[in-house]
């Protein structure tokens, strides 16, 4: 059975792009386009590993990050946090809320399918 | 992989945030403080440089990233918010819009040059620009020894493959890495020899934590992969592991240093690296031998302390706080997807209406009943399926925001400008189509109407112009105003211009409105200096012809000295109205309803020929559509007058029959029949009969005309007796 990954970004773009590199790859993917739509999308199903953008609308990636690990099913789920170079502070307060893995953007598909190699492979 | 519909998403992506990124910087003008601007600003840059480096997008990349490092200096305070920053940024937006269409058109301009020149501005504000440059590939690989090259200083043991030793930190699992992933993903670079993994830490059963990693493993990876690649396969466990990577042919002092560190056993763990095949005994028991001798540490990798838990709960309420407002949960539909559901609900609409008369006609009371409640339900569906189209007219509004910006700076003048009504909605058809006509009367406004400061400030007038944009509703028509304070319309000059142009006949004498009205003829211009803006050859007949192809019209009231307010009036829908059905001879017309102010039976005695009655003391002209369309056969016994109104305007329509309320969907003439007047598309009726929709306001506009002309006639008839 394939692993699902969910991928949460308010850029339709960088999700499709993500997502056809990972569906490529052999992974399921579920899209969200915000914190808040990517909590309503952790509705029990199995997910493997979670990427977050981290500067978003309504609830941004850090925020949605520290509700998710309060789900008892999603509180061992990984999460690869993207970020920009300027984000050192941002960085800290996502690992305290315990997203351990960062991706800079921008980024090449091929590098996003390193990283999600190195937690989840398909 | 084909991303080219991915890349179509990117372009509309993109020019959205950069529209949304224009409002914002205009919305900083005015309030420089406003942080979901500057955020809305910053989000913009970032989004784009971030789906642009899946693209390969290079030249976007580096473009945003300056602009987005600009706005993250202001985002903490450190550049502040002032008009030349928001120039800049304005300039930069226009850019991108730039380098956007041109990846939309497949073109490539030359605007390296504009580039360059922003980055440099750009730059400046960030003082010399250390972090400017930002390559699409950001994991540095930084030069690495090949494995196996920096071997032996001293004497090296015999395995030939890499070693790595690994603990994890105790919340390895609470942080949601399975250790064995990594393991995994290591396989991927090249072939694992042995693995051994290392549970001495295991406490005994009912001590131990099952969220708690007790897990360590030696491993002994095949040569080939660089130091570096190793190192990153660990990189996102990086404070919670401790990791040693011993290359092919190590120092023995180094496995002497490893099993010296490790909390395990000296001899247990010369053990384990004896059966991973790191080490023969003989070594090993070289190893323990001088183990007396402890050796500076050199590679020194140590467990990350226990994490703290989650920031604490205030923190997050704060930044719930500061979310964005308007909640995105939208969905984009293709807009073909959309007409044609309109398309359908249309045919719906009219497969109903055919529906009605079978059931009417077969007389079954309970056919009838059914199809009553699915035409009840076919109308809730229209409505809905027409809502799905109506987009607000703010958006639209917005976009003079800038306009009147950058052209009250090119004229030098000042002025202000006021929207109003802006959720007001309308069909997205009609929107898209209004934005030029606008532009056109905008900026007339600001080029002829409002008057530079000094005159204004002589005429005690505020310096600043004011130009107002305002959208309402009225009976089933948007109403779109364009006001100015400026110096109104110069009656006398319009109408000596009309005259010089034959427009007018000398001595004809005019109503204002017929005076405002010749500005919207073919071949009428009064700017008497052609200036950058308007007086492009481009009049307001175009701006008319425009309106009047969207079954709109368009009203001009003037005050020398106080203003003008050009008002366009549209219908909310191009695809399905109300109609009122009417039947003249054999044929049948449909009304809009919105226009219809109410019927009343014509009293031919008392008219005889004339083409007006009195409606409760008002004059009111009429036209017989019998007449006028030359319908054959005779004429109904009792007549009726359709009484309609349309901009303020009034007239009665002469029919034979009312027939009713009709829902009537607008299919537009052919070309064959594109310069016929009176109509405005046509239908199809339950019966499968075709019916002629009426253009109200332009027979409104004959029936004045033809009891003007009555009434000149009379009068000089009354001179010459």
């Amino acid at each position: 059975m394939s692993k699902t990954i969910m991928i949460v970004d308010d850029s339709a773009s960088l999700r499709q792009v993500v997502s056809i590199a990972l569906t490529g790859a052999g992974y399921d993917v579920v899209e969200a386009f915000d914190g808040r739509d990517a909590l309503t999308k952790l509705d029990g199903r199995k997910i493997h590993l979670v990427i977050s953008d981290v500067n978003m609308p309504r609830l941004d990636g850090i925020g949605f990050v520290q509700e998710m690990k309060t789900v008892p099913a999603y509180k061992f789920t990984p999460v690869i946090m993207l970020t920009t170079e300027s984000g050192d502070a941002k960085k800290r307060q996502g690992q305290e809320a315990g997203a351990k893995a960062w991706v800079v953007k921008p980024f090449q598909p091929q590098q996003m399918l390193n990283a999600v190699a190195k937690l989840v492979l398909p | 992989m084909n991303l080219e519909r991915a890349l179509q998403t990117f372009i509309e992506e993109s020019r959205e945030l950069l529209s949304a990124m224009e409002d914002a910087l205009l919305a900083l003008e005015s309030a420089p403080g406003d942080g979901d601007a500057i955020n809305a600003v910053f989000r913009a840059m970032h989004t784009i440089k971030g789906s642009a480096g899946l693209f390969g997008l290079d030249a976007i990349v580096e473009f945003t990233h300056v602009a987005e490092s600009v706005m993250d200096r202001v985002r903490s305070d450190e550049i502040a918010v002032d008009e030349s920053l928001i120039a800049l940024m304005l300039r930069c937006r226009d850019h991108l819009v730039t380098l956007i269409d041109d990846l939309a058109s497949g073109q490539q301009g030359e605007h390296a040059a504009v580039g360059a020149a922003l980055v440099q501005a750009l730059q400046a504000l960030l003082g010399g620009g250390s972090n400017a440059t930002v390559a699409v590939a950001t994991e540095n690989a930084a030069p690495q020894p090949e494995a196996g090259a920096n071997a032996t200083t001293g004497e090296g043991v015999g395995n030939d493959a890499w070693h790595i030793s690994v603990r994890f930190a105790g919340n390895l699992l609470r942080n949601g890495y399975d250790p064995l992933s990594f393991v995994r993903y290591l396989a991927t670079l090249s072939e694992i020899l042995h693995v051994e993994p290392v549970t001495d830490a295991l406490p005994p059963a009912q001590e131990m934590d099952p969220e708690e990693c007790y897990l360590g493993f030696e491993i002994r990876l095949a040569a080939g992969p660089a130091q570096a690649d190793i190192e990153a396969a660990f990189e996102f466990v990086q404070d919670d592991c401790s990791l040693l990577i011993l290359p092919p042919h190590a120092p023995l002092t180094d496995y002497a240093l490893l099993i010296a560190t490790r909390p395990e056993a000296d001899e247990q763990l010369g053990a384990l690296l004896v059966s991973c095949g790191a080490l023969t005994e003989a070594e090993v028991a070289q190893v323990l031998s001088a183990a007396d001798a402890t050796p500076e540490l050199v590679v020194a990798a140590t467990p990350a302390p226990a994490v703290a838990p989650a920031a604490a709960p205030a923190a997050r309420q704060g930044r719930e706080a500061t979310t964005v407002k308007r909640s995105s949960s939208a969905i984009r539909v293709d807009a073909s997807k959309l007409d044609q559901l309109i398309d359908l609900v249309g045919e719906l609409v009219i497969a109903g209406a055919s529906a009605e008369v079978m059931a009417r006609r077969s007389r079954d009371r309970n056919l009838m009943e059914a199809n009553s409640s699915v035409s009840q339900l076919v109308d809730a569906i229209r409505d809905s399926a027409l809502r799905l189209r109506m987009v607000e007219i703010g958006e639209t509004f917005n976009r003079f925001r800038r306009v009147v910006r950058d052209v009250s700076q090119e004229l030098g003048k000042e002025i202000e400008l006021t929207i109003t009504g802006a959720e007001t909605e309308l069909d997205k058809s009609v929107v898209e189509r209004i934005g030029d006509p606008l532009m056109h009367l905008v900026r007339n406004a600001m080029d002829h109407g409002i008057e530079t400061a000094e005159v204004r400030v002589q005429q005690g007038k505020p310096a600043a112009g004011s130009l107002k944009l305002h959208a309402y509703h009225d009976s089933g028509s948007i109403v779109i105003e364009i006001s100015d304070d400026g110096r109104g319309l110069d009656k006398e000059r319009i109408l000596a211009k009309a005259q010089e142009r034959g427009l007018v006949a000398a001595g004809q004498t005019l109503s204002d409105q017929e005076i405002y009205g010749l500005i919207f003829q073919p071949g009428f211009s009064t700017a008497e200096q052609v200036t950058n803006l308007s007086g492009r050859g481009v009049g307001m007949d175009v701006v008319r012809r425009n309106i009047d192809a969207l079954r709109g019209a368009i009203e001009l009231d003037s005050r020398p000295g106080v203003g003008t307010t050009v008002s366009i009036r549209l219908p909310l829908t191009l695809a399905i109205i109300e109609g009122f059905l009417v039947g003249v001879g054999e044929a049948a017309y449909i009304i809009p309803l919105d226009s219809v102010v109410e019927c009343i039976e014509l009293d031919h005695g008392a008219i005889g020929q004339q083409n007006y009655l009195n409606l409760r003391g008002r004059v009111l002209p009429f036209l017989r559509l019998r007449e006028l369309f030359h319908s054959r056969g005779q004429p109904a016994r009792r007549q009726n007058v359709v009484v309609v109104r349309y901009a303020g305007q009034s007239a009665g329509l002469v029919v034979d029959r009312l027939m009713g309320e009709f829902q009537t969907v607008i299919k537009p003439l052919g070309r064959m029949f594109r310069h016929l007047r009176g109509f405005a598309g046509s239908t199809i009726l339950g019966s499968g009969e075709v019916a002629l929709i009426l253009d109200v306001q332009d027979l409104i506009r004959t029936a004045t005309e033809r009891h003007c002309h009555a009434a000149e006639i009379a009068a000089e008839c009354v001179e010459t007796v």
